[in-house]
């Protein structure tokens, strides 16, 4: 009895059990973000022309993101993935709905009259909106050439509606201004209007603005990829990672049983591979990392590597375990800790150069974002921070649970 | 003792994984490999069947609603089928195409870009993959002939475990190159704890210090290759869509089995090699 509440008393026990239970709290609490994949959705993958700076890309973001929304796409996630991707996340099934969408030109076009006074390709550059009350207006700059052409067409229209198409649908009809109906062309045009609330006015401005940009997109893009997972299909994945991993601590534990024969190894060996998965999760949820087919990849490789690690300290220690009675039981101890530091610089080497293999993975998701190969970055960053709480947290209690009761 | 004898011959046994290794680089010199989806570009998509139908049917009403003859299926299980579809499709055709005869459960399309991307990201990222832990190796043990070996080690298992995918029609996807990525990191832990126990323990003979780590080298093998068995059993026969899984744990099989014999005959005879030259 003293023998546990001795063990139970060790630092690495109880910062091992603080954590335990930080991560079921966080878990429950904060839950844990499910990859598509899992979930059921669809990811499209946008990619430029060419490679373009921070802004250009935060504009291309926005862009696409208040289109989409013209549009009626629900539940989106718009962001970039490195300097010349796009990644457009949708809860549906329903690709499609983006790719028509982001596929389509984007043709602006502006009418008077019927007559056409601006198109997308006149506008050279969309500032922020304003917001007065209940007035809103979106300045943007135009071609000298569209300014010639909209102040012809304008002139003596004062008050009449200017209709504002995207790929031939009518999205807003703002009125024509005076100061625009004079015929004197100027580069520096405003839209504006009155809505009845502060945020309806917001909304509208939001919109035009997002119109008036989709028409000039910095660069040209294109639909390079798409994946699309239903529910139905996550929920298998699920499932069978869950058995897959259920039936392996069964195979695993069975196998150690055989080498040993001694049942109380396979116990503190399947609780460590369970706290390792417990951790993992934890940190998961509380960086809010997504859990996706290629992070439970990770999660397996983190914590095979874990049951390689204990079997290392295990055979450590067990081997011969030097001589018995109590006479000798102070050298016993110290031979112990000496193989014990043994062991731990095989397993910290090991998960230096695991850590080392999926470092470049890492960093290309990171870096490049998450196109192409950038899709495993979870994986690598799962392995990663797996090894890392193994050789660090929970290996030293199982080498500490091995030193006291197995012997 | 029996393995103690065996080990006695260590020159000669060196030759076995060696030989192993060169059969598996003219497997691939001869075969190929053969690229998955994201790395060829295509499409690929999982179906649930609404109706039984053929093979033959499916391809042809896939072939027919998208216009191109680069279409093959794939039944799995009674109700499900992987389509294969070169070139990129509108997942709004196909759906409408397949409308009554069956539903999308997965989609996939990736477009010549995005490919050549991956491509040339996967080359990075094993190349440095492979560097790192070389270096990592070095460091921890700052000697040159253990280092070299634990080195062609991996080397020789990532080798073995491309020759497996191309003889046995394991596609080289991003997530197979996952599996040899975590190879290269993960078959060294045999070859850690050999070097450490031969080189860094003093007590018993190099042969018994190597035999006491095989135990444990080889207990550390079965463990490791039954858990991607049943992985891999699970998969083909609970997800089959989940096959991304099998070809990782597939991989992982191929590597790990062969660096059972890469560590023990290879590896072990370079060390001992090294022990006893200087005698």
């Amino acid at each position: 009895m003293s023998e546990i509440a001795d063990f139970l008393k060790d630092y690495r026990v109880i910062l091992l059990i603080v954590l335990a239970i930080g991560s079921i709290v966080s878990i429950s609490v904060l839950g844990i973000q499910q990859g598509l994949d899992l979930e059921g959705g669809s990811v499209i993958q946008i990619h430029l022309e060419h490679p373009v700076d921070q802004n250009t890309m935060n504009t291309v973001v926005t862009v696409l993101d208040r289109r989409l929304n013209i549009f009626g796409v629900r539940d989106i996630n718009v962001r970039a993935s490195g300097d010349q991707d796009v990644i457009v996340e949708i809860a549906g099934v329903r690709p499609e709905e983006v790719t028509n969408i982001v596929g389509t030109p984007g043709v602006f076009e502006a009418k008077i009259d019927n007559q056409t006074a601006l198109t997308g390709t006149d506008i050279t550059n969309v500032r922020p909106y304003q917001i007065t009350g209940n007035q809103w207006s979106v300045p943007f700059t135009v071609s000298t050439a569209g300014a010639n052409r909209f102040a012809q067409v304008a002139q003596g229209k004062a008050g009449q509606p200017v209709e504002m198409y995207l790929d031939n649908q009518l999205v807003s009809s703002p009125v024509l201004s005076e100061g625009l109906a004079t015929g004197t062309p100027t580069t520096e045009v405003e839209v504006s209007g009155t809505a009845e609330t502060r945020e309806a006015a917001e909304n509208e401005a939001r919109n035009i603005q997002a119109v008036l940009q989709s028409g000039a997109l910095p660069v040209k893009v294109n639909v390079a990829g798409v994946s699309s997972v239903s529910a139905e299909l996550g929920d298998q994945f699920r499932t069978g990672a869950l058995v897959a991993g259920l039936l392996a601590v069964i195979v695993v534990s069975i196998i150690i049983f055989l080498r040993y024969r001694i049942p109380l190894l396979v116990i503190p060996i399947i609780l460590t591979s369970l706290a390792e998965l417990l951790l993992i999760l934890g940190v998961a949820s509380v960086i809010r990392w997504n859990i996706d087919l290629p992070a439970i990849a990770g999660i397996i490789a983190a914590i095979g590597t874990g049951v390689d690690d204990q079997l290392i300290i295990t055979d450590e220690v067990l081997k011969k375990k030097g001589s018995k009675g109590g006479k000798e039981s102070k050298r016993r101890s110290a031979t112990m800790r000496m193989r014990i530091k043994g062991a731990f610089f095989i397993v910290f080497t090991s998960a230096a150069t695991l850590i080392a293999a999926m470092l470049p993975l890492a960093y290309i998701g990171f870096s490049r974002g998450y196109a192409g190969i950038g899709i495993l970055a979870g994986f690598a960053f799962t392995t990663i921070i797996g090894v890392l709480i193994g050789i660090f947290i929970t290996r030293p209690v199982y080498a500490k649970f091995i030193e006291r009761f197995v012997q | 003792m029996k393995i103690e004898k065996l080990m006695e011959s260590y020159k000669s046994l060196i030759a076995i994984p060696v030989i192993i290794t060169l059969i598996a680089v003219v497997i691939l010199a001869v075969n190929g490999l053969n690229y998955g989806v994201e790395l060829r570009g295509g499409t690929i998509a999982d179906l649930q069947l609404q109706e039984p139908v053929s093979q033959t049917q499916l391809e042809n009403i896939i072939s027919n609603g998208l216009g191109t003859n680069d279409v093959s299926v794939q039944l799995v299980g009674s109700n499900q089928s992987t389509v294969e579809i070169g070139g990129e499709v509108d997942p709004g055709i196909l759906r409408n195409t397949l409308n009554g005869t069956a539903s999308i459960l997965g989609f996939r399309s990736v477009g010549p870009v995005l490919s050549a991307e991956a491509l040339n990201q996967i080359f990075w990222a094993i190349l440095f993959a492979f560097i790192f832990m070389a270096v990592t190796v070095f460091v921890v043990f700052r000697n040159f002939v253990p280092s070299i070996a634990v080195i062609l080690a991996a080397l020789s298992d990532i080798i073995i475990a491309a020759g497996g995918m191309s003889l046995f029609g394991i596609p080289l996807s991003l997530a197979s190159v996952g599996a040899l990525l975590l190879l290269i990191g993960y078959s060294v832990d045999t070859d850690i704890l050999l070097t450490t126990r031969v080189l860094r323990r003093k007590e018993g003979t190099v042969t018994e210090r190597a035999v006491d780590a095989m135990k444990t080298g080889l207990t550390m093998a079965v463990t490791s290759i039954s858990a991607m068995a049943t992985l891999y059993i699970v998969v083909v026969l609970l997800i089959p869509s989940a096959e991304v899984l099998a070809d990782i744990a597939a991989v992982l099989i191929i590597g790990l089995a062969a660096d059972v014999l890469v560590t023990w005959l290879m590896n072990l005879g370079i060390l001992r090699w090294y022990l006893e030259r200087g005698r």
